[in-house]
């Protein structure tokens, strides 16, 4: 039988990485991946002259060598940063709700973004100005928490991060409102909620003000030839570590071991045991627990049961045969809102009737040549907050699938003024069945375990320890400790990575 | 001083606030229900439905359509969905290689959700030649994931179809109609189909049956070489085209590359943009190039094989020669099922290179549509 210190279940971007830190650690590791490229959903697919983007609007936290964000140290750590071409993003976004005729642009750099508000929004600079000093010692705090591993002091949480504890237990509406923050800045502010994918009353503010902190100090940016170049990086860095990788080959089972309930073998789809006392599980605990075990500890049950699931994606990508300028899209990133109140909105997200909203980018804002001269491209993403794709039969898919896609297609018109529709030239339509389908999470969630207000980031960080359960299994992507996003999943499998370094050098 | 945040009178409160999460979390997460997690979803359930993967059929009928065309009708393993015109990989052991290729479906979406599912193909290569000597009903064989964008795309198409088939090229459109009568998609749809002669013609009476159908939805216009009843005669050009069908129109066409190199000529007047011009892909071929041997080394999963690789072949080809098991699907470069990566060796990619842009970087390829040029060394994913 083959045998290997740790398998890693699952090549997406928690995957990749905890395979690095793995490798790094000494660690003789096999990582397998049922599709047949690495990536999970950071990845790109060609259409006609066409090459889309799967899923990355922008890098969050990456900034520049000399801005550098959190996870360009982590590249740079595993080794990877020089591998890939990046560029920056020009703005931050553009938000429109036409109903409540709200229409900003804003930009990177916290004195701009706040001179930018103040604008908008008179009288507005106190709340944001205090927002900003809010989240930039939630960022050091989170900083002192990673340095010690998670055993931060209280005494020096309260003493030098005061702020970050005494807002630490409040959902983002609950903070904003205390630092009573005119309503419209608000909404300009909250813009962002759809990419954590939980409303501004479930929301943890620590959780949103880290992200938008990150966002706004040190820009965003963009692989040169899409994610897929990301993960063809990490790949490259596995092999060069020593690594060994099976893509088209999917784990099945965790088989564990009768004295301990622990980790003792993977077996994959050709019935092939591998021995191993460590994996990491580049997926959901859903999963894993529901058919990959036979013997599940009780509590691990109650605890997945406890968990509602985030968002089931939807993304449609267009291919047009005129130029960004020709077309009238002005912007890289836009957010389309039918209401700014975040909990009304949440709730209309539920149906495929009632939801129509939208997160689009047009990539040649950021990359201008990354469609042929007098083309553009776009991808408009929305997600599903219950299970309605459930109720769509295999007969009304691809009709219901081209309803939404048309509905996508009049609201970006309807808002923007930009017209597109008739310059199409590539179509494809992500639902939440070919998430399903490509990377196996339930019901086509994307977005991990939902951001709620009980099981948010915060008490996820400090309960990490006791989270694990079963001896040598450790979880990545967005169903871990990190939550959901590209910057987030490099994190949980750089943290699982590494604790599951620790577990094998503990057991000598 | 920097502010001090405060939600509560006492700042003290809010700290309090804090120290409780933790301690909330573990008692919601005990308390949760003990119910078994569920083993699947319903909407990963219904991907499968539109996703099957590979799967086994067994041939259930064979129907000569022609002297050199024959239906293969399977009963699938499970239920499935495709999009009309979509194609699926075909394979068996044929004569102790490991045989597949791609055919357009030739019968209907809905049929295949009663695992019903049948390809048309025409005799001219080594596998369509086996099937139509060798396929019998009762043997079994290994359908594909439906697969391609061949198809009516009625947010990007004009309402009405212009379908040019050649030859075995009226599968897709075959499926097309089908779909249409039974209210699957809607659009309308004038389909010139060319053969050599009228007996050349594969499913003429069902379709003449489907027209009659869906008048003023589906027409077709059969055209043949030499003056035949009820045909046009010719080639499919500009003229004819235009004596049937006038306004806004998408053309699809599904044949020989000759073909394509023709229509391209006769539609350049119309001034089509890229978009209102679709062609199903045709299977790389061999290459002219001057007689060699390579020595190609594949990794599989853990495993090594050293096999020859002729100069003028794919190392999809080289490799299905020698009994590898290995993952095929569009045999034309595009669809990227086969993505691989190179070790060593220098290669020739066929026709445009439909690799994405991070794969030229770090070394991958496809090589259902490679030639080596020297000896090769590649680690190719399992099938």
């Amino acid at each position: 039988m083959r045998k290997y210190d740790a398998v890693v279940i699952g090549a997406g971007n928690g995957g990749l990485t905890a395979a690095i830190r793995l490798l790094q650690g000494g660690a003789r590791v096999l990582l397998v991946e049922k599709h047949n490229i690495p990536g999970g959903f950071a990845t790109s697919f060609r259409r006609g002259r066409f090459e889309f983007e799967a899923s990355l609007h922008e890098l969050n936290d990456f900034g520049t060598a000399d801005n550098a964000g959190d996870v360009r140290v982590l590249f740079d750590e595993l080794g990877v940063t020089d591998k890939i071409e990046w560029l920056q993003i020009p703005e931050a976004y553009r938000v429109i709700s036409q109903a409540e005729k709200l229409d900003a642009t804003m930009p990177f750099g916290v004195k701009a973004f706040i001179d930018k508000m103040e604008s908008y929004v008179p009288g507005s600079r106190k709340s944001v100005t205090e927002f900003f000093e809010l989240a930039e010692e939630i960022r050091l705090g989170q900083a002192y928490t990673a340095s010690v591993n998670g055993n931060a002091d209280p005494k020096v949480m309260v003493r030098d991060y005061g702020n970050f504890v005494r807002c630490g237990s409040y959902s983002v509406n609950e903070v904003l409102k205390a630092l009573k923050m005119p309503k419209k800045a608000v909404d300009i502010l909250t813009a962002y909620w759809c990419y954590l994918g939980a409303h501004c009353d479930d929301l943890s503010f620590v959780h949103y003000a880290s992200m938008v902190n990150r966002y706004i100090l040190r820009g965003a940016s963009m692989p040169k030839s899409r994610s897929h170049e990301i993960s063809l990086a990490l790949t490259e860095r596995i092999l060069e570590l020593g690594g060994d990788v099976l893509f088209n080959t999917e784990a099945v089972k965790i088989l564990t071991d009768p004295k301990d309930g622990g980790v003792r073998a993977v077996v994959l789809d050709d019935g092939t045991e591998i021995e191993t006392r460590h994996v990491v599980a580049n997926c959901s605990p859903h999963v894993v627990f529901g058919r990959m075990m036979d013997k599940v500890p009780e509590s691990e049950v109650r605890a997945s049961n406890s968990r509602k699931f985030a968002g089931r994606g939807f993304t449609m990508f267009l291919g047009l045969n005129k130029s960004a300028d020709e077309l009238g899209i002005e912007n890289h990133n836009y957010f389309l809102y039918d209401t700014m109140d975040s909990v009304a909105q949440y709730d209309r997200m539920r149906t495929i009737k009632d939801n129509s909203v939208q997160a689009t980018v047009c990539l040649n804002r950021a990359l201008p040549d990354c469609s042929p001269e007098g083309t553009c491209m776009m991808y408009f993403t929305t997600l599903y907050m219950s299970d309605d794709w459930a109720k769509v039969t295999p007969e009304n898919y691809y009709k219901t699938k081209n309803y939404v896609a048309d509905k996508m297609i009049s609201r970006f018109e309807h808002d923007t003024g930009a017209k597109i529709r008739d310059s199409i030239e590539e179509i494809s339509v992500a639902t939440p069945m070919t998430y399903a389908r490509y990377c196996g999470h339930p019901q086509g969630v994307i977005y991990g375990y939902e951001s709620q207000y009980w099981d948010g980031l915060m008490p996820r960080l400090q309960m990490m320890a006791e989270d694990h359960r079963v001896r040598g299994l450790r979880f990545g992507s967005a169903y871990a400790m990190r939550l959901s996003g590209y910057s987030s999943a490099y994190f949980a499998g750089d943290i699982s990575g590494r604790q599951t370094v620790g577990d094998i050098k503990r057991e000598g | 001083m920097a502010f001090v945040f405060k939600k509560q009178i006492f700042g003290f409160m809010d700290l309090l606030r804090f120290k409780k999460m933790v301690p909330k979390r573990r008692k919601i997460m005990a308390e949760a229900p003990a119910t078994p997690l569920p083993a699947t979803y319903k909407v990963n359930e219904t991907a499968k439905i539109l996703h099957p993967g590979y799967q086994s059929a067994t041939l259930i009928e064979v129907r000569l359509e022609t002297a050199d065309m024959k239906t293969y009708v399977f009963e699938t393993e499970k239920p499935f969905y495709f999009r009309a015109g979509q194609y699926a990989t075909l394979g068996c052991n044929a004569g102790g290689s490991e045989v597949s290729r791609p055919y357009a479906f030739s019968s209907s979406p809905r049929e295949a959700l009663a695992k019903k599912a049948a390809f048309t193909v025409k005799k001219a290569g080594f596998f369509s030649e086996w099937l139509f000597d060798n396929a019998k009903p009762g043997d079994k064989f290994v359908i594909g994931d439906p697969s391609g964008d061949f198809c009516y795309e009625p947010i990007k198409d004009a309402k009405q179809i212009v379908a040019i088939a050649g030859g075995s090229g009226i599968t897709p459109f075959y499926s097309m109609a089908q779909a249409l009568a039974d209210g699957t998609d809607d659009y309308s749809l004038t389909l010139f189909y060319g053969a050599k002669t009228a007996a050349d013609l594969a499913f003429r009476s069902r379709l003449d049956a489907l027209a009659a159908q869906m008048p003023g939805k589906f027409k077709v216009v059969y055209v043949t070489e030499k003056e035949e009843e009820g045909c046009e005669h010719g080639f499919v050009n500009l003229a004819l085209v235009k004596k049937y069908v006038d306004g806004d129109f998408t053309v699809m066409m599904c044949g020989p590359s000759a073909m394509y190199a023709f229509q391209d000529k006769e539609l350049v007047p119309l001034g089509l943009p890229l978009k209102r011009v679709k062609k199903e892909a045709n299977c790389v071929g061999v290459r002219d190039a001057a007689p060699a041997a390579y020595d190609l080394t594949v990794h599989i999963g853990f495993d090594t094989f050293k096999v020859k690789a002729d100069a003028g072949e794919t190392l999809l080809v080289a490799m299905e020669r020698a009994g590898l098991k290995v993952p095929s699907k569009c045999r034309a470069g595009g669809c990227g099922f086969c993505h691989s990566r190179l070790v060593a060796g220098k290669f020739s990619i066929a026709g445009a290179d439909k690799r994405r842009l991070a794969d030229g970087k770090f070394g991958y390829i496809h090589p259902c549509c490679t030639y080596p040029d020297s000896d090769m060394e590649i680690v190719v994913p399992k099938a």
